[in-house]
């Protein structure tokens, strides 16, 4: 029985020309933005690689010069394009795709790529994850929003009770039916996707596990809708209300629900302003030690401090140099000064997310667009990751600079230079993002309310129809 | 066999159907005749169970309706007033899933023969239910029930808006079925048609079934008497 009314429902959808239309139209859509995707993730892994190299060999060539001249000459951590971008760009767009790492300051991502189009990007792109995320679920809608209403309205279901099929059988036919050409287009796109992957060089190593776990979110993603479009149509008496509170649900999910998040979040967990974030740290470093003043309140005691510990009176009698090891030790205050600044922005970052968990009942296109942004590593957490792993990096940078500068030189004398091939021997920075094990554990919120989505949305589909 | 025990349907103060009894057997076909809202076809809706009686019950194949709900579609077929079906789907296609549903996987060559019995065209088989009259419509319906070989088959004015000759050859088709054993009840307003298909007529007003008879034991033209009188249609009765 489930087997005739599947048959049934998929040859009236072949035969009508509308679902034709959408279906063809999800088609071509799909294949322009995974190509225009394509091409923009070939294009700026290409950019990227040529950068690394540039700017390491820029590094490596400094000849000699002072190590903290070195350290204010600076370096580039530059973060690539990951294999599942090609799916889900997420906040990429935004974030920035490099990271200037130099003495005392931690600086932000810089040169996003929204940053360099006109006005006009706020018109959005057509990617991979807007098909996904947004159209199919509009097709969805169009395919099922009659599924039930039109018996009702042809009548056919009267013929239908008087032969006395279970409801669950008609309903898991319809549901069948509705399903199979959204799988048949998600499994040709993920495929498509991973032969393209595969074929191209990547910076993140490309694993089909994420891809599949990336297609399972879509498909739980589109259950949910399935499943809500036809609770829809079997409540409603006629097609045109079906089409409209389907419509009103698919627009207040897709749409509504994430921007009205976005502005609750940010209203109960407010970022600072730029500004304020700029003083809050001016304020901070203040507090603390100076590296390159010596007059410094702070300065002074760590003098004091280290002539004892040395036993000497005076900083030429020192093994190293002190200025060197000062900045050191002031590299070490701006750090904590950063770390707990970009802490509270964290804090309020997380806020925010379990302001985003916490909306997401009302819509299953929250945590299908989190989980599938943290699974194609495109994400704010794996940005912050990466910007910590950027700071850390340049951390590390400084002791080796002001460490090379303290051991090879005396206090006062500035006129040192390092060799030449001191530069090659700081390890060259390099990022892996979060694996996929981690990023589903830091999903797991996400993964519940998926989940119960898709439960709850199938037992009442299941239990609430009678036909 | 179609029974009914004191079937009574009643919304609010209204009573549609009052302690209806009827019981039809084998190789009988059983007319209700009545006018509109006389509870004809609230009696087959009881019958299929898509409503619930106030009180009494209804059996088919000495299975109560409301208690076995599923099963008692197993031996019932029914066609409509105005048979709708899929009308991007051919006659076969049609066939083939409504049987599908009832229980009934068939092939493409029995589809055919039971489009045949039923009297469609041959060249129609193939034609998508948008180009189909009322009539056949009607007989795509009637090889639903074909199909299903149900033992009791529920008919609510099948042959409205068919023309003589379609009228004609769903009568017969209907005594084949009645010789083949099937229980039938066929709510209509025709009464020549019900005189000339069924094996007994009921005369319902006003929920009730105010007379019965045998169509052997009674004319035309008695039966017109009767209905009218029933029905206290006094000015056409004299």
């Amino acid at each position: 029985m489930i087997r005739n009314v599947f048959i049934k429902e998929i040859t009236e959808f072949a035969r009508d020309g509308r679902v034709k239309i959408a279906f063809s139209i999800v088609i071509v859509l799909l294949g322009i933005a995974t190509w225009i995707s394509s091409r923009q993730y070939n294009s700026t892994n290409q950019q990227y690689a040529v950068a690394k190299s540039a700017e390491r060999s820029i590094w490596n060539n400094q000849g000699e010069k002072n190590p903290h001249s070195a350290a204010h000459y600076g370096t580039y951590a530059f973060k690539p394009k990951y294999p599942l971008s090609l799916i889900d760009q997420g906040v990429d767009k935004y974030a920035g795709t490099s990271i200037f790492l130099e003495a005392h300051n931690r600086n932000e991502a810089q040169f996003s790529l929204a940053a360099d189009q006109t006005g006009l990007a706020r018109f959005g792109d057509l990617t991979p994850d807007f098909i996904l995320l947004f159209i199919i679920p509009l097709l969805i809608v169009l395919l099922g929003y009659n599924a039930f209403t039109k018996e009702r309205e042809m009548r056919t279901l009267v013929l239908i009770r008087s032969l006395g099929i279970a409801p669950w059988k008609l309903i898991l036919g319809k549901w069948t039916a509705l399903f199979l050409p959204i799988l048949v287009i998600t499994i040709v796109l993920i495929v498509s996707a991973g032969i393209i992957l595969s074929n191209l060089e990547d910076f993140g190593v490309f694993k089909w596990s994420n891809l599949g776990i990336l297609f399972l979110v879509y498909i739980c993603y589109y259950i949910v809708f399935v499943n809500l479009v036809l609770i829809i149509s079997s409540k409603s008496k006629k097609s045109s209300i079906s089409l409209v509170l389907s419509l009103a649900i698919w627009i207040i999910a897709c749409l509504v629900v994430p921007k009205a998040a976005s502005n609750f979040a940010e209203a109960k967990y407010p970022y600072p302003t730029r500004q304020e974030f700029s003083a809050n740290i001016l304020k901070d470093k203040q507090e603390g030690l100076d590296g390159h003043d010596p007059w410094n309140k702070q300065a002074k005691l760590l003098e004091q401090k280290v002539l004892k510990e040395y036993n000497v009176d005076s900083l030429h009698q020192l093994p190293f140099n002190f200025d060197a090891y000062r900045m050191q030790k002031g590299e070490e205050h701006d750090a904590e000064v950063y770390f707990k600044q970009y802490k509270y922005l964290k804090s309020q970052f997380e806020g925010q997310t379990n302001v985003y968990i916490g909306l997401a009942a009302f819509s299953p296109f929250l945590p299908a667009r989190f989980l599938s942004m943290g699974v194609a590593n495109t994400d704010y957490s794996t940005h912050w990751d990466f910007s910590d792993a950027a700071e850390d990096y340049r951390i590390k940078m400084q002791a080796f600079l002001n460490n090379d500068f303290a051991k090879n030189s005396s206090h006062g004398n500035w006129s040192y230079k390092a060799e030449e091939t001191t530069w090659e021997k700081l390890p060259a920075f390099e990022y892996a993002p979060p694996q996929l094990a981690e990023i589903l554990s830091k999903n797991s919120s996400n993964i519940i309310v998926l989940v119960t989505w898709l439960l709850g949305s199938f037992a009442f589909l299941f239990i609430t129809i009678k036909i | 066999m179609i029974t009914t025990d004191n079937l009574t349907k009643q919304y609010g103060e209204t009573i549609v159907l009052n302690q209806l009894n009827l019981s039809i057997g084998a190789n009988e076909i059983y007319c209700l005749l009545g006018a509109n809202g006389a509870g004809k076809t609230t009696t087959i809706n009881l019958l299929l169970g898509f409503i619930k009686p106030t009180s009494g019950s209804a059996f088919i194949n000495g299975l109560c309706v409301s208690e076995d709900y599923i099963k008692t579609k197993q031996y019932l077929a029914y066609i409509p007033e105005n048979l709708m079906l899929y009308p991007t789907l051919t006659a076969v296609e049609n066939l083939k899933y409504f049987s599908g549903i009832g229980g009934k996987n068939l092939n493409k060559s029995q589809s055919e023969d039971f489009l045949n019995e039923a009297g469609l065209q041959k060249n129609a088989f193939n034609q998508r239910i948008s180009t189909f009259s009322k009539g056949m419509r009607q007989k795509v319906g009637i090889s639903i029930a074909l199909a299903k070989d149900a033992k009791s088959l529920l008919l609510d004015e099948p042959t409205s808006g068919l023309d003589p000759k379609s009228s004609n050859e769903f009568g017969q088709l209907l005594h084949k079925l009645k010789d083949n054993g099937v229980s039938i009840l066929m709510a209509t307003h025709d009464l020549f048609r019900a005189k000339d298909t069924g094996t007994h007529i009921g005369i319902m007003k006003n929920g009730e079934l105010r007379q019965e008879y045998a169509t052997k034991d009674i004319s035309l033209p008695e039966l017109e008497q009767a209905y009218l009188e029933a029905m206290n249609y006094k000015e056409l009765v004299s």
